[in-house]
């Protein structure tokens, strides 16, 4: 696997995960 | 989720490929060569100095898993004992051997320049325009000249890239290198070692005896035999940590 591609995979799942994390806090109730 | 909020989340992953594409291009040379240093004392340490440690893949990319080939006069034990020697190196993600690197005799002829020719005098080894990435399509005809090579294992063999005459000569020789060195990395992924390997791009300096050196059937690679002399590295060409 090239290096980019792997950087790529990392980068782009912490992204997915702060964005679903930002989604959750952004749309909770009360 | 809106539309616009939607256009801005895919702006953000977008962004996030961009910059580490661009990271791995600024940083990924350093951080190789740093890696190859580590992996090269680790794979001395095991007694391996006849293996060649590839740190890019078919396509030209860097790696952090390096392709080992050559050592073919090792036994099966120590060549076992140097790949996971390597492969134990931090940051090396795994290493797998070069096809065919094992198990072919060193039959000293040199039909394998012409062999080559041959291949190539029907078909051409294509590139994306202005660019050295090897074409998807000339893989297959990669594995060929490869294999066409094999015999010639032992012997230099020269990689000469050139170009056509159109454009800014010092871009078209810069292009012809680094086309050649793709070529050259293509086929020490295949299992021809690197240490008998030598890539050079002359530009449009040596268009084709005949042919108007603007056309662009210029656009080549070419393949010599420069000695039949086995390669044996002498103390300076054995490469070691730093």
């Amino acid at each position: 696997m090239p290096l980019w591609l792997e950087m790529a995979v990392s980068v782009l799942l912490t992204y997915c995960v702060g964005f679903g994390i930002g989604w959750l806090l952004w749309n909770r109730k009360g | 989720m809106n539309p616009r909020r939607a256009s801005i989340a895919a702006a953000g992953a977008a962004l996030c490929l961009a910059l580490s594409f661009a990271a791995s291009r600024l940083y990924g040379p350093v951080f190789i060569a740093g890696l190859e240093r580590k992996a090269v004392a680790a794979r001395d340490a095991a007694g391996g100095q006849d293996i060649d440690l590839a740190f890019r893949d078919r396509y030209g990319w860097y790696t952090r898993h390096p392709i080992l080939s050559g050592g073919r006069k090792l036994d099966a034990a120590t060549r076992k004992r140097v790949a996971s020697a390597v492969a134990e190196v931090p940051g090396i993600g795994g290493v797998s051997w070069a096809r065919d690197s094992e198990g072919v005799p060193a039959v000293t002829t040199l039909h394998c320049q012409d062999d080559v020719q041959t291949i190539l005098r029907t078909r051409t080894i294509r590139f994306s325009e202005a660019s050295a990435r090897i074409d998807p399509a000339s893989e297959r005809l990669l594995d060929e000249v490869a294999h066409a090579l094999r015999p010639c294992v032992g012997s230099i063999i020269a990689v000469t890239g050139h170009t056509d005459g159109v454009g800014n000569s010092e871009a078209n020789v810069a292009l012809s290198k680094a086309r050649a060195e793709a070529v050259r990395w293509a086929l020490v992924g295949r299992g021809i070692p690197a240490d008998g390997l030598r890539a050079a791009g002359v530009g449009a300096r040596d268009p084709i005896p005949g042919l108007d050196p603007r056309d662009p059937a210029n656009r080549r690679i070419e393949f010599s035999v420069i000695t039949s002399a086995p390669v044996k590295p002498t103390p300076i060409d054995t490469p070691g940590p730093g």
